[in-house]
């Protein structure tokens, strides 16, 4: 019973994971770049978020979600314009993941000199510690919102791509960037949205992340290698790959931690190990 | 009337010169072939008429306005579209979908989903297949499609009888009559010849970048188009 119950808040942390994963997918996906930088912007909103609930301390801090969004979408938008857009038509390859790194070490050391290197939670009182009774099983309250919410922003995520007009120009954008332009489309502007609409969901994953486990400016790094494996586990570029990825990734990690308590991260980027030995090509790579 | 007007275009690839001083034109309504062999350059002038290309020189008048270096997004919304080599459909649209993008030019005119529908029965069957599920036929179908959508003032088709069934060519050309009809300017690329100006009223014919010949398609002889063509 205990250790179903250690797979099932896996699952629940998976969630989160794919939320952490998912942002970077879209970003793969439509413009082949891999942002380095999500895991900072992550950690950025999180930090942001911590100043607004200190600024109003009467606000439930579930609420603060809503400008730290709005933030990170602006933030993306504006990067996106302003740097990545710059060297997403490289012909090199390592032009945008050199640029994205080195906008992430800038953020980091940014962080450092604004927030200090202490040490930060995003505490939430009584509901971070809450739980329920689930068929035997003791399920966190927050962790089960989590997994809730992923799964519905991954659902609206999919249908705004395969259904809405927009969705259908990203798709095509993504196709082919040049023949776009033909139908009166400027790629430059659909590639700002969709990492306003990266970060955006990054933050979600960052915020509710910075509830579970505490955070530091350096934290973008592990974000960013969760999210990595996440992608990389789900198969590139595939959206429900990405939350399989994390679901996958989350219960390993809890499962090694529970029968090694020192383990950390360990089996997490043990079974991404093997994965990519046995199913270099993701768990949705058939369906892609 | 004249809609679009070429004067001393030079287009560039890098260092190389792709297309030298050369003068077009097409009037309203009409019908033009433009031929010549692989590497003439005619693929180039399409795209750098579309504003693809960046690096050229001289003048291009669409409807009166230069636009020689307006951006490609701005051209279309006037009504130059183009279906290119190759089709470039979008490969995780479905037909339909495909279709639609030509909406988003936003430009009023009597081609909608259901005319081309109209005019190519097959699409409609296969509107929610992707492109490589169709055959080569109608994926160019679906490029013409999606270019009238945009309900274009002057359509460039770039080698739509490319690797074609011969039969599939026919039906293809036989939607021209059609398109002609709503007074829609036609640029024809081609490297068959003799279709080309069966299907037009004027024909260029473009030997390494120049002009060699530019004549009515009605008084035009085989030996002049082979001369033209060859360069002999």
């Amino acid at each position: 019973m205990a250790w179903l119950e250690t797979l099932v808040n896996g699952a629940l942390l998976g969630g989160l994971y794919g939320l952490l994963g998912i942002g970077l997918a879209l970003v793969f996906g439509v413009m082949r770049v891999v942002n380095i930088a999500h895991g900072e912007f992550m950690v950025l909103a999180a930090y942001f978020a911590v100043m607004l609930v200190s600024l109003f301390p009467h606000v439930h801090p579930l609420f603060v979600l809503l400008p730290v969004v709005l933030a990170a979408f602006a933030v993306g938008y504006l990067y996106q314009a302003a740097i990545v857009n710059r060297v997403v038509r490289a012909p090199d390859p390592l032009a945008p993941l050199l640029l994205t790194f080195g906008v992430s070490i800038v953020l980091r050391n940014l962080m450092v000199e604004v927030f200090g290197a202490d040490v930060r939670a995003l505490p939430l009182g009584e509901l971070s510690r809450a739980s329920i009774n689930l068929f035997g099983l003791r399920i966190g309250v927050m962790p089960l919102l989590t997994l809730v919410a992923s799964v519905l922003l991954f659902l609206l995520l999919q249908w705004g791509l395969k259904r809405t007009r927009f969705g259908r120009v990203v798709r095509a954008t993504a196709d082919r960037r040049d023949i776009v332009r033909l139908f009166g489309i400027k790629p430059d502007r659909v590639y700002n949205i969709v990492m306003g609409l990266s970060l955006a969901l990054g933050a979600i994953g960052g915020v509710l992340l910075a509830v579970r486990s505490s955070f530091t400016p350096f934290s973008g790094v592990e974000r960013l290698l969760i999210a990595f494996e996440v992608v990389v586990l789900g198969g590139l570029g595939s959206f429900w790959g990405a939350l399989l990825g994390g679901i996958v990734l989350g219960m390993a990690q809890l499962a090694g931690l529970k029968w090694d308590p020192n383990a950390g991260l360990l089996y997490g980027h043990l079974l991404f190990f093997v994965m990519l030995l046995i199913r270099p090509a993701g768990l949705a790579a058939n369906r892609a | 009337m004249t809609l679009l007007e070429v004067a001393g275009l030079d287009v560039f690839h890098g260092d190389l010169q792709a297309i030298f001083d050369l003068s077009f034109s097409v009037a309203e309504g009409e019908a033009v072939a433009l031929v010549g062999a692989n590497g003439a350059g005619k693929t180039t002038f399409l795209r750098a008429l579309i504003g693809l290309i960046d690096r050229k020189e001289g003048s291009v008048r669409f409807d009166g306005d230069e636009i020689l270096t307006t951006p490609a997004e701005e051209i279309a919304r006037r009504g130059l579209c183009m279906v290119p080599e190759g089709r470039m459909l979008f490969d995780t649209l479905t037909v339909e979908e495909n279709l639609m993008m030509g909406l988003l030019v936003k430009r009023s005119g009597s081609w909608t989903l259901q005319r081309v529908f109209d005019l190519f029965p097959i699409l409609e069957e296969r509107r929610s297949s992707l492109p490589r599920q169709l055959s080569g036929g109608q994926q160019q179908m679906v490029a013409i499609g999606r270019a009238l959508m945009c309900n274009p003032r002057l359509l460039l088709c770039d080698e739509i009888s490319l690797g074609l069934a011969p039969v599939m060519v026919d039906q293809i050309y036989g939607a021209f009559t059609d398109i002609r009809k709503e007074g829609t300017a036609i640029v024809l690329v081609e490297q068959d010849v003799k279709r080309a100006t069966v299907a037009s009223d004027r024909v260029y014919c473009l030997l390494k970048g120049r002009v060699s010949l530019a004549t009515t398609t009605h008084n035009v002889s085989v030996a002049d188009l082979t001369q033209a063509y060859f360069g002999t």
